[in-house]
């Protein structure tokens, strides 16, 4: 494909290409759990970086729709958003597309071959090591919530279990609110079974500390920012998504310790 | 207050910051590798939570509540973020809301959520318990805003170009 100039007359065809490439960018943004502020600023900088005259993007929670201009020529393009989850190294990675799509011209068709790309360059870590993680990160909540040193052991063990668990769900497509309500049942038995096993005086908090994984912080910090800078229609169905989350966090903790007298 | 009371106060007050920055270092840190912050960022990661936890311990000992120290916190991450961020090559969200996720009421948000299911389901109205559960929930909400404003300020105040932006500015 020739290179982009805004001086010359651009086909629809040719916004088409560009349209999608920003869609695209915004897009994987979205589900790498950017927040409003970035996908629009970044979806307009590849649009104008690849020649268009004028961008609006309309950024939703499930879709993203984007009008762009050049030459007295006008489209609109729409492309849904998948699962919305927390993905930095993809976010920093389109960051920097972005960046030298802004520092040098390139065409939608190179755009499109480096974000094929970007998936093997932005892997994520072997799923025992973010479990470890987790686990370590979670009976480390439990201490900053005045948790007992008796029951780290069991929380590091229930959180490094249900963040497995948790992958393994969401791998096989189930849905993420039941695969919260699941994991959030079997790490707070875990934990409330290690904790009494241990002889910690603190089980209550062990239980709670061990489901912590679970809590959406990326989303809730989102929906904040995004009511914050003009986005109140994704900051509110965020809102809600986080709202839920909390709901079947708590049926799992419903099911799981209080119904076996662990969490009263 | 004496002198031999106000050295155990600081010594207490040093050992409670530096037990609450090394534990939201390695949860801000757990936390970097579950939303796959590259590993040479994890360090920031973790220096992130310990600022914040240092920051809303330190107010709390001031005798701030939960939701001003939070603020603070939020705000300060904020800050150091956006001036570390001219000299760096990462997303604006990664360091500051991985830094805030161990002050995220979790805790507070589940005995809240459990408080409200008991009361629903229970026979008999134990108005404490509604209380209880519904401030919970209220001091859940107000430091989740207090978080996000105080990341959103600087974010706001400070905002970085990209260099089209700048380019097309200097071109006008």
């Amino acid at each position: 494909m020739p290179r982009l100039s805004p001086a010359k007359s651009m086909s629809s065809q040719t916004l088409d290409a560009i349209a999608t490439a920003a869609l695209d960018v915004a897009r994987l943004l979205m589900e790498s759990g950017a927040n409003a502020r970035s996908v629009e600023e970044i979806g307009k900088i590849v649009a104008r970086g690849l020649g268009a005259e004028s961008a609006d993007l309309r950024i939703g929670y499930a879709s993203l729709a984007l009008t762009i201009g050049a030459n007295q020529v006008s489209i609109t393009r729409m492309k849904s958003v998948g699962h919305i989850g927390v993905n930095q190294r993809l976010e920093q990675a389109l960051w920097q597309l972005a960046n030298s799509i802004a520092q040098r011209q390139r065409t939608p068709a190179e755009i499109g071959e480096e974000l094929a790309s970007l998936g093997a360059k932005t892997s994520r870590y072997a799923a025992w090591v973010t479990a470890v993680s987790v686990g370590l990160a979670c009976a480390a909540f439990g201490r900053l919530l005045g948790m007992d040193w008796r029951a780290t052991g069991p929380v590091f063990l229930a959180a490094a279990l249900g963040q497995y668990i948790r992958h393994v769900l969401l791998r096989s497509q189930l849905n993420a609110f039941i695969c919260t309500a699941i994991v959030s049942a079997v790490s707070s038995v875990l934990a409330g079974i290690g904790g009494r096993w241990t002889g910690s005086k603190t089980i209550g908090l062990a239980v709670i500390a061990s489901v912590l994984l679970l809590v959406p912080g990326v989303p809730s910090v989102n929906a904040l920012t995004d009511v914050l800078e003009g986005h109140p229609t994704l900051g509110s169905a965020r809102a809600i998504t986080v709202m839920m989350t909390l709901i079947f966090i708590a049926v799992g903790l419903w099911i799981g310790p209080v119904f076996l007298g662990l969490l009263k | 207050m004496d002198r031999t009371s106000l050295s155990g106060f600081i010594e207490m007050s040093l050992a409670a910051i530096v037990h609450e920055m090394l534990c939201g270092a390695v949860a801000a840190a757990g936390f970097g590798v579950l939303f796959n912050v590259s590993p040479r960022r994890l360090p920031l990661c973790a220096a992130s939570g310990a600022l914040a936890l240092a920051v809303r311990t330190g107010c709390l000992e001031a005798g701030l509540n939960l939701e001003g120290a939070s603020f603070a916190a939020a705000l300060s991450i904020s800050v150091a973020v956006q001036l570390l961020r001219t000299n760096m090559d990462i997303s604006p969200t990664a360091l500051d809301v991985v830094g805030c996720i161990p002050m995220i009421p979790g805790s507070l948000a589940a005995k809240a959520i459990l408080g409200l299911f008991a009361t629903a389901t229970s026979s008999v109205v134990n108005s404490q318990q509604l209380v209880t559960a519904v401030q919970y929930t209220i001091s859940v909400a107000f430091v989740i805003v207090a978080i996000g404003t105080g990341l959103a300020i600087p974010t706001l105040l400070l905002r970085l170009r990209l260099p089209l932006n700048r380019r097309r500015s200097e071109a006008a």
